[in-house]
C-alpha cells in the first residue's frame, strides 16, 4: 500500500508538468497580450506600451516566460498579476475560499435531497411517485444552472409582489445576489454565519439540483439490487421492521460508492460552481477566472489552473485509497 | 492721519489675507438640485461596480484606478458639472503666465490627510515624481510629456507650486490641474526607502484599507474582495469643503460600493432594494426598472435616454494596401468613402440595435462633448441613390444581377472585421453589409478576436492586413477632445493611414489645426479650431461614424442632491458625492 502511494506521487510530477505546459501554451496561443487593449487609448504612446511589455517580461519568447514561471512556481511562487501588481496567491485565495463555501453547502444539500429521494424511489419502484421523482430530478439535470438561478430570482420577485398585495409583506424571502449583506461587518460571528447561510441557499440549491438526478438514479439502482439480495431476505425472515431493513441493511452498502467518490469532490470544491457564480455575483473562482482571462492576466489564470490541477490529482489519489479501504475486493500491492 | 490710515489699510489687508487664506472650498448650490438648507447629515449611499479595485495604490494602474475616482478624486483644480472651465479645488487660486508657459497654483490652508497630517506641496511634488518615474509605470506618465518634452514641476514654497511647460498647451493644464496629491509621509517614505519596486508593492488589495490615507470626501474602511468596499466620511474633508450655508461636507456617513459580476446582478440588487442607484445599459433594463417603479417594487427616479455616451463607433478603411493596389486606390478615394457613409443607415441602427436609444454621429468628437461638437459638418446621410452615383464616378456600375462591377468585370467587394462578442458592433456591421449588398456591394463581415483586430489595426507600413474595421474609441477630456495619437499622421491611432506620413491635404490641415488648437489657451477660440478640424475630417470621411448610444440613469427616491436635471449627462454624471444626502 505504501509503495503504491509513493509510486502514485511520483506519477504526479510528469502529469503536473504536462498540464501546466499545456495551459501555458494555450494561454500563449491567444492573440495579443495584457497590454494589447491599452494600445487603443488615445493618449498612450507606443513607447510606453513597449516599456511596460519589457517590465512585465512579455517581450520574451514564450518558452523563456514558461521556464521563468515554472522556476518561481517550484519555489512556491505563483507570480504577480499584471493588473494589480500583487502576488497571484493573494488574489485567488479569497475566491477559492468563497467557492468552497458554496460547493460544500451544495454538496450537503445534494446528499440531503438525493439520499431520501433515491431510497423513496427504490422502495416504490415503478410507482407514480417513483416516476414523478425521476421526472423532477431529470428536469434539474436538464435545465442550465445559470438559467435556473435567474428563474428562481424572478420567482422571488413575483412572490414579493404577491405577498405585498395580499398581506402587505414587501420583503424578498432570499437575497438575490452576493454572499453577504452590506451591513455584514456590523454583525457578530453568529450573525455573519447566518447572513452567509441566507445568501447561500439559492445558489447552493441551484448547484445541488443538477447533481440530484444522477445521484438519485444510481442510489435507486443500488438500493433495488440490495433490497432483492439474500441477506435482506434473511433479515425480513427474521421479522425485522421495514424501516430497519431499508435504512440499516440496504442503504449502508448502497452508499459505499459515494463514500469512495468523496475524493473526486475535492477538485469540484475549488472548481467553483460555474456560471451560477456570475448570475448571483458570488465572489468565487468563476468570476475571478473569467475576468483574468478577459484581461489576459495570464499568471492569475495559470495560478488557478495549477491549484485546480493539484487538487484534482490529490483527489483522485484519495478516491482510489478510499475505495480500497471500503471495498475488500480491491488491493494495490 | 495719512500714516494712520495706511497702517489701518495694512491691518485690514492683513486681516483680509488671513481670512482669505483660510477660505474653505464652497460647493456651489448650482451643482445640486437640493433646496438651500434641505440637506441632512447621515445615511448610507449604496452603488454597484462591475469589478474589484485591483489595487489601492494610486501609481500602479495599468488600468484606470477607479477606487480613487469612486470616492471623488481630490485634485488641484476641477471642472464643475456646469461648465468646462477650470475652477479651484485643492488649489485656492491659480494663475497662468501671460506667455502660457507656466501656471502657478496656491494650495488652500487647512488641507489634511485622513490621518490628520497636513497636505502640502511635498505631497503634490511626490505624486509628480512618482508619476514621471519610468520604473513606476504609472498610467499618468505619458501625460507629463508634451511632444516628448517633460512638464517641470517645482515647489515655490510650502503652499505654492509651479508647472513649467515646454510649449503652450491646453492639455498641460489638464495634466497639472488634475494632479492629486499622494501621501508623502507614507508612500513617499516607502519610495525613498525602496525605490520604484517598493512603491509598486505598497497598498495592494490585501492591504488593510483602514491603514491607507486619503484626501477624498470618503475613505475606504473595509474591503471584502469580490463583495464590497465600505467608505466612511473623511472627518478632515469638511474642514476645507463646505456648502453655501457653510455646512461641512460630505453629508453622508457612508458610501458603499457593492461589487457585482454582471449588470444583470446589479439590476437584481437594485430591484431588491439593496443598492440605491443603477444605470440601465439598454432599453430592456429601462423597461424592467420602469415596471418595478409602477408596481411599487421600488421607489425610484428614472431618467431614460439622457445623453450620448462618451465613446465613438466607426468604420475605418485601410489606405495602406500595397499588395492590392486596386483596393488601395479605392479606399483612398474620398468618393468611395462618402458612398459608403451614404449606405450606413443610422436610423435603422438606432432602431434595431439600440431600440431607438441612440444619436447619429457625424463628426470625430463624441456626442457627449456637446460644447465641442460642430453641428454644421457635411453629413453623408443614408441615401443609396447618391451612393450609386458616387460609385459610378469611381467606375463601378451594376451588372445584370445588380452587382457593382468595374470595366474589367471585377466586383466591388471587401471584408469588414469587428470584434467577436460585441453584439452591438456585430449587428451594426451586419446592417451595413445588408444595405451595401442591396446596392450591389459585396461585404464579407468577419467577427474576430478583439486583440487580433487591434493588432491588425495598429500594424504600420505600406501593406496592412485588413480592408475595413468597425471599432470604437473612448477616453479623452473636455479641454481638447482629440487624443494625441489620432490626428497627427504619425500617431499610432491614425488608423486609416499608417504609412507614417500624411497623404492628403485634409490630413495635413487637421494635423496643423490639432497643434494649433492645443496651443490655444482661450477655450472659445480653441472650439472654433475644433470646428474646423471636424469640417475637414467629415468631408474626408476617413472614418465613417455611426451612432452614439444614449445613457439612462435611475436612483432611489430617498437619495437626493443630484445635479439639476439639465446638467446630468454621461460626462459629469448624476451627482457630486459630497453633495449627496439621504432624505
Amino acid at each position: 500500500m505504501f509503495g503504491y502511494v509513493v509510486r502514485r506521487l511520483f506519477n504526479l510530477v510528469p502529469t503536473f508538468l504536462g498540464a501546466t505546459f499545456l495551459a501555458f501554451l494555450v494561454a500563449q496561443l491567444v492573440p495579443g497580450d495584457f497590454l494589447a487593449q491599452r494600445a487603443l487609448e488615445p493618449n498612450v504612446r507606443p513607447e510606453t506600451i513597449q516599456r511596460l511589455r519589457e517590465q512585465f517580461g512579455l517581450d520574451q519568447p514564450w518558452p523563456v516566460q514558461y521556464v521563468r514561471w515554472l522556476g518561481s512556481l517550484l519555489q512556491g511562487d505563483l507570480g504577480l498579476s499584471f493588473s494589480s501588481n500583487q502576488p497571484v496567491w493573494d488574489l485567488i485565495a479569497a475566491p477559492i475560499r468563497n467557492s468552497m463555501v458554496l460547493v460544500v453547502a451544495s454538496l450537503v444539500l445534494l446528499y440531503a435531497l438525493a439520499i431520501p429521494l433515491g431510497v423513496f424511489s427504490a422502495v416504490r419502484q415503478y410507482s407514480w411517485a417513483d416516476q414523478i421523482v425521476s421526472a423532477v430530478a431529470y428536469f434539474g439535470l436538464a435545465i442550465p444552472n445559470f438559467f435556473f438561478a435567474q428563474v428562481l430570482i424572478l420567482g422571488l420577485f413575483l412572490l414579493r409582489g404577491f405577498t405585498r398585495d395580499a398581506f402587505g409583506f414587501n420583503e424578498l424571502l432570499l437575497p438575490v445576489a452576493q454572499m453577504t449583506s452590506s451591513d455584514f461587518s456590523d454583525l457578530n460571528a453568529w450573525g455573519r454565519f447566518l447572513d452567509v447561510a441566507h445568501h447561500t441557499i439559492l445558489p447552493a440549491f441551484v448547484v445541488a439540483t443538477s447533481g440530484v438526478a444522477g445521484f438519485t438514479r444510481v442510489l435507486r439502482a443500488q438500493m433495488i439490487e440490495y433490497l432483492s439480495s439474500d441477506f435482506i431476505r434473511t433479515a425480513r425472515a427474521k421479522g425485522l421492521g421495514r424501516r430497519s431493513i431499508t435504512y440499516k441493511h440496504a442503504l449502508r452498502p448502497a452508499v459505499i460508492p459515494f463514500v469512495a467518490g468523496i475524493g473526486g469532490i475535492l477538485p469540484t470544491l475549488i472548481g467553483g460552481a460555474g456560471l451560477v457564480e456570475i448570475v448571483v455575483s458570488w465572489p468565487g473562482i468563476t468570476p475571478t477566472l473569467l475576468a483574468a482571462i478577459a484581461r489576459q492576466d495570464i499568471y492569475v489564470v495559470l495560478g488557478l489552473v495549477v491549484v485546480t490541477t493539484l487538487l484534482l490529482m490529490i483527489g483522485n489519489l484519495i478516491s482510489d485509497l478510499l475505495l480500497a479501504a471500503v471495498d475488500p475486493r480491491i488491493r494495490y500491492d | 492721519m495719512h500714516r494712520m490710515s495706511s497702517f489701518l489699510l495694512a491691518l485690514v489687508a492683513l486681516a483680509t489675507l488671513a481670512w482669505a487664506s483660510a477660505q474653505p472650498l464652497t460647493w456651489p448650490a448650482a451643482w445640486t438640485s437640493a433646496e438651500p438648507g434641505e440637506a441632512q447629515y447621515g445615511g448610507t449611499f449604496r452603488v454597484s461596480a462591475l469589478s474589484d479595485p485591483r489595487t489601492f495604490n494610486p501609481f500602479v494602474s495599468a488600468e484606470e484606478n477607479d477606487i480613487v475616482d469612486a470616492a471623488d478624486a481630490t485634485t488641484l483644480l476641477q471642472q464643475g458639472p456646469d461648465s468646462d472651465a477650470f475652477v479651484p479645488n485643492m488649489a485656492e487660486s491659480f494663475e497662468i503666465a501671460d506667455d502660457g508657459l507656466s501656471v502657478t497654483m496656491t494650495l488652500r490652508e487647512g488641507l489634511r490627510w485622513s490621518d490628520g497630517e497636513p497636505i502640502d506641496t511635498d505631497d503634490f511634488l511626490f505624486a509628480y515624481e512618482a508619476q514621471t518615474d519610468e520604473d513606476v509605470g504609472s498610467n499618468a506618465y505619458d501625460g507629463w510629456f508634451i511632444e516628448g518634452e517633460l512638464i517641470e514641476m517645482t515647489a515655490v514654497d510650502a503652499r505654492t507650486v509651479r508647472f513649467d511647460f515646454p510649449k503652450e498647451d491646453r492639455l498641460a493644464l489638464v495634466v497639472a490641474g488634475y494632479l492629486s496629491p499622494a501621501p508623502d509621509h507614507v508612500l513617499g517614505a516607502i519610495y525613498r526607502e525602496g525605490g520604484a519596486e517598493a512603491l509598486k508593492e505598497a497598498w495592494g488589495t490585501e492591504t488593510d484599507v483602514s491603514e491607507t490615507v486619503w484626501a477624498t470626501a470618503f475613505v475606504p474602511v473595509e474591503f471584502l474582495p469580490g463583495q464590497r468596499i465600505v467608505f466612511e466620511r473623511n472627518p478632515y474633508f469638511g474642514e476645507w469643503n463646505v456648502d453655501e450655508q457653510g455646512n461641512a461636507l460630505p453629508y453622508l456617513d457612508r458610501y458603499v460600493v457593492e461589487i457585482v459580476e454582471s449588470v444583470d446582478a446589479a439590476l437584481n440588487l437594485y430591484l431588491a432594494g439593496e443598492i440605491d442607484a443603477f444605470s440601465p445599459s439598454n432599453l430592456d433594463q429601462v423597461g424592467v426598472v420602469s415596471q418595478a417603479i409602477r408596481n411599487g417594487d421600488i421607489d425610484a427616479e428614472l431618467l431614460p435616454n439622457v445623453a450620448p455616451v462618451a465613446s465613438s463607433q466607426f468604420i475605418v478603411f485601410n489606405w495602406n494596401k500595397a499588395s492590392e493596389p486596386a483596393k488601395e486606390a479605392l479606399f483612398r478615394d474620398v468618393r468611395f468613402r462618402r458612398a459608403m457613409s451614404h449606405l450606413v443607415d443610422r436610423e435603422a441602427i438606432t432602431e434595431l440595435v439600440y431600440g431607438g436609444s441612440a444619436a447619429p454621429m457625424w463628426s470625430d468628437v463624441y456626442q457627449a462633448y456637446a460644447y465641442w461638437v460642430n453641428p454644421d459638418v457635411p453629413k453623408y446621410r443614408y441615401d443609396p441613390e447618391r451612393a450609386l452615383e458616387l460609385l459610378a464616378e469611381v467606375g463601378f456600375t451594376p451588372n445584370d444581377d445588380g452587382v457593382l462591377v468595374n470595366d474589367a468585370g471585377e466586383e466591388l467587394a471587401f471584408t469588414l472585421a469587428t470584434n467577436a462578442g460585441n453584439d452591438q458592433r456585430e449587428q451594426i456591421a451586419q446592417i451595413f453589409a445588408d444595405e451595401a449588398r442591396a446596392a450591389g456591394v459585396q461585404i464579407d463581415v468577419q467577427a474576430i478576436d478583439f486583440n487580433l483586430l487591434v493588432d491588425q489595426l495598429l500594424t504600420t507600413g505600406d501593406d496592412r492586413p485588413f480592408d475595413a474595421i468597425l471599432i470604437g474609441l473612448q477616453g479623452g477630456n473636455r479641454i481638447w477632445p482629440w487624443g494625441s495619437n489620432v490626428l497627427p499622421c504619425d500617431g499610432n491611432l491614425h488608423m486609416y493611414n499608417q504609412s507614417g506620413a500624411c497623404l492628403t491635404d485634409a490630413e495635413r490641415d487637421a494635423e496643423r489645426l490639432y497643434g494649433e488648437g492645443r496651443r490655444t489657451l482661450d477655450t472659445e477660440a480653441a472650439r472654433q479650431i475644433g470646428y474646423a478640424i471636424q469640417a475637414r475630417m467629415a468631408a474626408l470621411q476617413p472614418q465613417i461614424f455611426t451612432v452614439s448610444p444614449l445613457a439612462h440613469f435611475s436612483w432611489a427616491s430617498d437619495v437626493a442632491g443630484e445635479h439639476p436635471a439639465d446638467l446630468i449627462d454621461t460626462v459629469v454624471g448624476v451627482r457630486q458625492l459630497p453633495l449627496t444626502f439621504k432624505r
